[in-house]
């Protein structure tokens, strides 16, 4: 994940250094200052993240049992060992793939962000549906730590998650916690500092059940890209997005500027509006 | 923004500028081609894959030995709670219980509250003023202006919020307002509005500005705006005080004394009921005219109760909502209190600029079934909302003085109990359809600044912002101009 | 699409733009389905004399967007950027329309006649991400890439279909809007599954997704479809026809579920194979709760009428 996403990348040594990275956060507005490593924090809506985020930080976000609650991006920081680390609390989404502005936030972030760990906080009891997320976020990116959090509610429900084989399965730290009553918070931070620190390499499950012609597809298009540019990290999630007709990432492709993408496209989309309405009586 | 020309200043782009170019060219080409042969449903298909992956994923690690027990009272309490039956009153009750609680409790801490800052330490402040010499218009300006209005504020509002806002964050841990939005979402249909708006009204009971932030979980921008507009009608923190003030000194007045809390805590239902129509009225009139369009599609997930954790609670409701708005409306009420008692103090031509104001809006008040008091409280409050109710008593206490013997001087306020405040407002000229028109006027009028500077923020328009203005303050007169005319025309008052 | 053009433009205020722009579009969709653009069909296009039609091509050809070859007027590249931009326009602005506003269907054309106008090419292009990039439009016409050509629809017309044939329709006429807001309240929109039943000299009688409907000849007239080699399986069930307390298994989401109604759908566990049961329905009427893979999800009638399900046996009532 420290290559770069430039057909002409900057020196390996340049790419991995902390600035470079900084350089890519500030892009997107995060405060970087002082902060070793930079975590996100994804998630489906109402499984607990402003829950965990507040058990991290220590803050004391307003936390409620709605979906959707989160609406604005928090940020905090807490210290692990003698590392700093800066935490964004990304808008909760149930996917990658749609279009909304908060899924946008949500992908452009670990995406072009590139924090160093990604913690997907996944509902222990409606596992099926949340491990969807988990798998997008794999497309994107290697350092993942799912935090298989409202344990405390599962069991009241009479689930059982069998943590050790889910890990195994995913290839990434699985951390079972009750942020509610701070359970499983030390947990957490020591999962996530080995994952930042490289003691521990994520080697996340890969899709591999697409339906054979889709999965043709896949292969024939990220070989081309892959081949052009040999050394983009994600050609397989470029590739989708290119199956999947966004315009932008062929856009970037034709300039041959996949790293210009780095920039806060989110934000830019938001801004950029849409005459929605015929009269002309719109906000 | 509509009138960008398409000229043929068109996508263009310089064919084979470059080796690069071309093999992107190519990809592009491969990409195009298999995405038509695969149709529009790659998308789909992609996500029925990885939901496939996921399933088969859980599958494996999870193991279900409890079987559902607990699951099955989920479902048993939603059975209850949006039963035709069972649902719309139960909403109505757990509501009027909370707001019951509320009247009925922070009666003895407000005035325990009042006699020691008004009754006990102002008149040892003053003592202490004139011991070290301070000018007479010096210790008013501080004493009768600034300190007496932050008094009241802190005695009037802190011991309802105390109690309101807990309840109300109990009832947001505990799952309980999605099922509210299940319940009124046909309605909001009805009216051309987004069914999430039922969750951004509710949120807009603590803080209208919240409710305001809250709308962004609506995407379609029409509805989002209607939600804006109308999340003035969900009566928030600084006006729930007045509401229960009025209700209790003048309906639960009006009521036998032991049934008398009990009709106070229906009157502020009833209000807060008659926002509710409000809210459903101007969506469906702003969706049939200004913001004309369909119903956006809806889905909303129900999501388990959760016991609520009572301590964590207590905290986050009394630091974050609590004390953060106890905080917002005594930085307002000091310098209203100062500009209480300047407005009260300077003559111009014998009389204060007060009372000339208030001689001056007196006909319109009457009109509306106010009075030039509560007009000019609502002018001085425009910043807050919270601070209406003491600038009203302070007014009052003004007004009446000459009339009654009563209060300590222009712009003075010491009256905390509450017979003695029905006594002085009753002196003032206040009936019942004062204090129901007050009741409506609080419902109904503009936003409070914050709010108005959130929308404007949230639109960005400050046309749409005039709208969320304008709209309900000349609702507000007119529903109080047509209760008046009503009132006298039965010849109740 | 052609004959939508000669009747558009009644009660606009008209101006050289615009009529340029009307003008590039039709003879770019008649080039494209293979007819020669003529003086008398751009005036019937436009709705004006045939001078004003003849005074409205030389202004383009000024302009460099046609040229007059052999008594035959043709696009130049950039007259075809430009008109491909104008269709791509109106067919994307027609589908944000399905997909978003809840403009009733028999208004999405009149509305996209004056979009088109007025969307830049940045508003197109953050229009069509915004819509997840369709393909077609709400129709079934290809939305053109916005360097591509444009194409005419295909498919074969209904009145063609034997009997007992099961197809796939494929494009629904829009014009004129009354029929196809008859067809669009009787369930035809592109991708319906549809078998015709019996064939009589004034009506036709049709399956549309389990439903039986009757159409008009001139509602017949409007409908493209595309035979299917076989009938899919069971035919399949709306989800709001589900009792409260049943499960059932999803079969697939209704082909006029589009954009992001669709993915929101997916995402929220609507999944062939899926089993859901519908646990309640709001006192207030409408909205209904369905359990999905161990959550509770309440969706309104219209959204629900989108999920196609396989009526489950009564053993598969477990949910979570």
């Amino acid at each position: 994940m420290t290559a770069a996403l430039s057909p002409t990348p900057p020196a390996e040594a340049c790419a991995s250094c902390a600035i470079y990275h900084a350089a890519n956060l500030r892009k997107l507005g995060v405060d970087v200052e002082g902060a070793d490593f930079v975590v996100a924090l994804a998630g489906n809506p109402n499984v607990g993240k402003s829950t965990v985020f507040n058990a991290l930080t220590g803050l004391r976000q307003h936390t409620g049992n709605w979906p959707g609650k989160t609406v604005t991006r928090a940020e905090g920081g807490f210290a692990y060992g003698d590392r700093r680390y800066k935490i964004v609390d990304l808008p909760g989404t149930y996917s990658l793939l749609a279009t909304s502005v908060d899924e946008q936030v949500a992908r452009d972030f670990i995406l072009f962000g590139r924090p160093d760990v990604t913690v997907v906080v996944v509902d222990a009891s409606t596992l099926e549906r949340n491990l969807n997320l988990v798998l997008q976020v794999f497309e994107i990116t290697d350092r993942v730590v799912v935090c298989l959090n409202l344990m405390d509610e599962a069991r009241r429900r009479g689930i059982e998650v069998d943590v050790r084989r889910l890990a195994r399965d995913l290839g990434v730290p699985v951390v079972p916690t009750a942020a509610r009553y701070g359970r499983g918070i030390q947990d957490l931070l020591a999962a996530v500092h080995e994952v930042a620190t490289g003691a521990t390499v994520c080697r996340p499950r890969r899709i591999e059940r697409e339906p054979p012609e889709l999965k043709a597809a896949i292969a024939a298009v990220t070989e081309q890209v892959r081949a052009l540019h040999p050394d983009l990290p994600n050609a397989r999630w470029v590739a989708l997005r290119l199956l999947d007709g966004d315009e932008r990432i062929a856009e970037a492709l034709r300039r041959g500027d996949l790293a210009d993408l780095a920039r806060p496209t989110a934000a830019a989309a938001a801004t950029h509006e849409i005459p929605l309405r015929e009269e002309p009586n719109r906000p | 923004m509509n009138d960008h020309p398409a000229n043929p200043a068109l996508p263009r782009r310089a064919a084979g500028a470059s080796p690069a170019a071309a093999a992107a060219d190519a990809v592009l080409a491969t990409a195009q081609a298999l995405r038509e042969q695969i149709g529009g449903e790659f998308h789909d298909r992609l996500a029925e894959t990885i939901y496939g992956e996921a399933g088969r994923l859980a599958d494996r690690a999870v193991t279900r030995p409890g079987a559902a027990r607990r699951f099955d009272l989920d479902r048993a309490v939603d059975r209850i709670v949006t039963s035709r039956t069972w649902g719309f009153p139960l909403m109505i009750a757990i509501f009027a219980l909370v707001f019951w609680v509320t009247i009925v409790g922070a009666n003895v801490p407000s005035a325990m509250i009042a006699s020691l800052l008004i009754d006990t330490l102002h008149p040892m402040l003053h003592r202490g003023a004139d011991a070290v010499g301070l000018p007479w218009w010096l210790s008013g300006f501080l004493l009768d202006g600034v300190y007496l209005a932050t008094a009241w504020v802190i005695s009037v509002m802190l011991p309802p919020m105390a109690i309101f806002f807990p309840f109300f964050t109990l009832l947001e841990d505990l799952g309980y307002l999605p099922r509210m939005a299940f319940n009124l979402d046909n309605l909001f249909q009805k009216s051309g509005a987004h069914g999430k708006q039922a969750l951004t009204m509710m949120m807009g009971y603590g803080c209208n500005a919240a409710g305001v932030v809250a709308t962004r979980i609506i995407d379609s921008p029409r509805e989002r705006l209607i939600a804006i507009i109308t999340n003035n009608f969900s009566l928030c923190n600084g006006r729930w005080p007045t509401q229960i003030l009025i209700a209790s000194l003048f309906v639960g007045g009006v009521a036998s004394p032991a049934v008398a809390s009990v009709v106070s805590a229906g009157a502020v239902v009833g209000v807060a009921l008659l926002g509710v129509l409000f809210t459903f009225g101007v969506s469906w009139a702003l969706s049939r005219t200004v913001l004309k369009g369909e119903v956006s599609t809806f889905s909303l997930e129900l999501p388990p109760y959760r016991p609520p954790r009572i301590l964590q609670t207590l905290y986050t409701s009394l630091i974050d909502r609590t004390l953060y708005v106890l905080w917002r409306a005594v930085v307002w009420a000091a310098p209203a209190g100062a500009v209480i008692w300047l407005v009260a103090n300077v003559h111009v031509g014998g009389l204060s600029i007060a009372e000339r104001a208030i001689g001056a809006l007196d006909p319109l008040g009457w009109v509306i079934g106010l009075n030039g008091v509560i007009l000019v409280a609502y002018i001085i409050a425009i910043p807050a909302n919270e601070i209406v109710i003491p600038t009203v008593l302070m007014l009052t206490a003004l007004s009446v003085r000459s009339v009654a013997g009563m209060g300590a001087g222009p712009g003075v306020m010491f009256e905390a109990d509450g017979a003695q405040v029905l006594a002085m407002l009753r002196a003032g000229g206040w009936t019942l359809l004062t204090g129901i028109n007050l009741m409506l006027f609080s419902l109904l009028h503009n936003p409070c600044s914050t709010t108005i500077h959130t929308i404007y923020r949230e639109t960005g328009s400050a046309r749409w912002t005039a709208v969320a203005t304008f709209l309900p303050l000349s609702l507000a007169f007119v529903v109080c101009a047509a209760t008046a005319a009503a009132w006298r025309w039965l010849g109740l008052g | 699409m052609i004959q939508s053009v000669l009747s558009r433009l009644t009660g606009r205020p008209s101006s050289a733009r615009v009529e340029r722009e009307d003008a590039l579009r039709h003879l770019q969709l008649m080039l494209a389905g293979g007819h020669d653009p003529t003086v008398q069909s751009v005036a019937g296009a436009l709705g004006v004399a045939p001078d004003r039609a003849a005074a409205v091509l030389a202004d383009l050809e000024r302009r460099e967007c046609v040229v007059f070859q052999a008594g035959r007027v043709t696009l130049t590249p950039t007259g075809q950027a430009y008109a491909t931009h104008i269709i791509r326009a109106h067919r994307l602005w027609e589908q944000h329309l399905a997909q978003s506003s809840g403009v009733p269907p028999e208004q999405w054309h009149a509305h996209a006649d004056r979009a088109e106008h007025r969307l830049s090419p940045d508003d197109v292009a953050a229009l069509t991400e915004r819509l997840g990039n369709p393909t077609h439009d709400p129709h079934g016409d290809p939305i053109p890439p916005p360097h591509g050509a444009v194409v005419p629809h295909h498919g074969m017309p209904l009145d063609e279909l034997p009997v007992d044939q099961t197809a796939r329709v494929t494009h629904v006429e829009d014009e004129p809007a009354m029929v196809f807001a008859e067809l669009v309240m009787l369930g035809l929109y592109p991708g319906a599954i549809v078998r015709v039943v019996e064939r009589g000299p004034h009506a036709l009688g049709l399956w549309v997704d389990g439903e039986h409907v009757t159409l008009t000849p001139l509602m017949v007239h409007n409908v493209s479809v595309a035979p299917l080699a076989a009938p899919p399986a069971p035919a399949p069930v709306r989800l709001s026809a589900l009792p409260i307390g049943r499960s059932a298994t999803v079969a697939g989401l209704s082909p006029a579920c589009r954009g992001t109604e669709r993915r929101r759908l997916l995402d929220l566990g609507f999944v062939p194979g899926t089993v859901i049961t519908a646990e309640m329905v709001s006192p207030s009427g409408d909205p209904t709760a369905y359990a999905v893979r161990g959550a509770l999800i309440a969706l309104r009638r219209t959204q629900a009428r989108h999920v196609l399900i396989q009526p489950a046996p009564p053993e598969a009532e477990a949910t979570s």
